[in-house]
């Protein structure tokens, strides 16, 4: 019978403390019992083969100990799903907002190395939300084995619910690709003009100068690039928001429209320096690279004025009603 | 897939009704092994993983009473229905009558027996 004795040991160590004895004697007077049944039925002792058979068959020392254990889970399913909301208001819509618009912003504009910032700050976040993951996880555990009356969402009245609206817009939900796109392209061109914005260009003899506008204008530019990220992030978050996404989106077009304009005024975007090159040839070049930057400003606008105009009119249409009412 | 979610619906079926098959037949004592035996004769055979921990369970409610007491030479923990338990029985017996008289009538089709009542308190 050693290899009952061994699976005793090995159930034993898996059980709640104060109970450990009193299972294993229960449980091995059960095996032995089972045994004695078969050894009558077959007429001889069971072999060690046979008794390793009915062991496995009992299943595995931990599996066998977990069943005694008074509970299973971690959150069980009453508190599960109020956990995962919490999990998902504090690390989607607290960690990662602070980061993108406060902690990353003021560390990159802060910073000697930009690039490496970000890459820090980045990082910094995964830490938190691991950390912040953890600590949730831990609350909601405690709360778990020792429940309080007062769980928010036991305990409501259906008459505190908001009135439905006599009209709801008609929002089609911002599809996740394009919130995804101008989270990126916020953050990624956002990095890329801090990190190497300059002034004049060198390109094998010929020196490109930016007009001193576009130094002005830095601030102004940065923040409209990484203002796509709070309109990403909106769109993500609340994709049926078509509203508010519209409002940032306008807030931003208008500020692209007021920067075109200021630029135009200037009048003169680049001045172009080639020694040992004829000096009428280089007049025309910046003749002619001022006139396309011109160009690329006024469609820059046509377009920014165009592509606000579908949206702006899907956003404001005729609204649709509420069409589930049940009222009597 | 179907045999998986057919096992997984069969054992949530099954579960309340070995609560049920165990109060019903401790109310005259048994050991362990024993009870384990008089279910499984019954046809309602019960894993000695399931069944012990539901002892013990069952124990902590207040539903049943054990003690150790020694038969042929040998300890064994034999457990009976306690008065709460006896009670407690009933009223899950009636409830049992109830599902399986009002499943007999949806399966059967038959016309319903009374206004529909709500059981939610206002």
């Amino acid at each position: 019978m050693e290899l009952v004795d061994r699976y005793l040991y090995a159930v034993k160590s898996g059980l709640p403390k104060g109970q450990q004895d009193d299972i294993i004697a229960e449980m091995a007077e059960d095996i032995r019992s089972e045994i004695e049944d078969l050894e009558s039925g077959l007429g001889r002792p069971l072999n060690e083969a046979e008794v390793a058979t009915i062991l496995e068959q009992r299943g595995h020392p931990a599996t066998v100990a977990g069943r005694y254990l008074p509970q299973q889970y971690l959150i069980g399913p009453a508190l599960f799903p109020i956990y995962l909301l919490v999990l998902k208001i504090v690390v989607l819509w607290v960690l990662v907002p602070v980061f993108v618009f406060v902690v990353g912003p003021i560390a990159i504009a802060t910073a000697a190395h930009p690039s490496k910032t970000l890459i820090k700050t980045l990082w910094d976040l995964a830490m938190s939300q691991v950390f912040t993951v953890g600590v949730v996880t831990l609350v909601f555990a405690i709360m778990e084995r020792y429940p309080v009356d007062a769980r928010p969402f036991e305990k409501w009245d259906p008459r505190r619910l908001p009135r439905v609206p006599k009209t709801v817009p008609d929002s089609r939900p911002t599809p996740r690709s394009t919130a995804i796109a101008e989270l990126a392209a916020g953050l990624v061109f956002g990095s890329l003009l801090v990190a190497w914005f300059r002034t004049t260009f060198d390109f094998g003899g010929v020196h490109v100068t930016l007009a001193p506008i576009w130094r002005n204008l830095y601030w102004p530019f940065l923040l409209v690039v990484l203002s796509s990220v709070p309109k990403g992030w909106v769109s993500l978050m609340w994709p049926a928001r078509t509203r508010l996404r519209f409002g940032i989106r306008a807030a931003i077009d208008t500020a692209t429209l007021t920067l075109v304009a200021v630029l135009l005024n200037a009048g003169t975007w680049v001045d172009i320096a080639a020694p040992g090159f004829p000096a009428a040839g280089i007049a025309e070049a910046v003749k002619w690279t001022n006139l396309g930057i011109k160009i690329t400003l006024v469609t820059m606008a046509v377009i920014t004025v165009a592509d606000a105009i579908p949206e702006a009119r899907r956003i404001f249409r005729k609204k649709t009603s509420w069409n589930y009412s049940i009222a009597t | 897939m179907n045999a998986e979610l057919f096992e997984n619906l069969r054992l949530e079926l099954r579960r309340g009704c070995l609560i049920l098959a165990v109060l019903a037949q401790l109310r005259a004592e048994h050991y362990g092994y024993a009870l384990r035996k008089a279910l499984a004769d019954r046809g309602m055979a019960i894993d000695e993983n399931t069944l012990y921990p539901l002892l013990r369970r069952l124990e902590t409610q207040g539903l049943l009473v054990s003690q150790w007491r020694e038969e042929e030479k040998r300890n064994k923990r034999f457990y009976r229905l306690s008065s709460d338990g006896e009670l407690i029985l009933q009223q899950l017996l009636d409830e049992w009558n109830a599902i399986n008289s009002s499943l007999k009538r949806i399966i059967d089709g038959e016309a319903p027996v009374g206004e529909l009542q709500l059981e939610r308190s206002i």
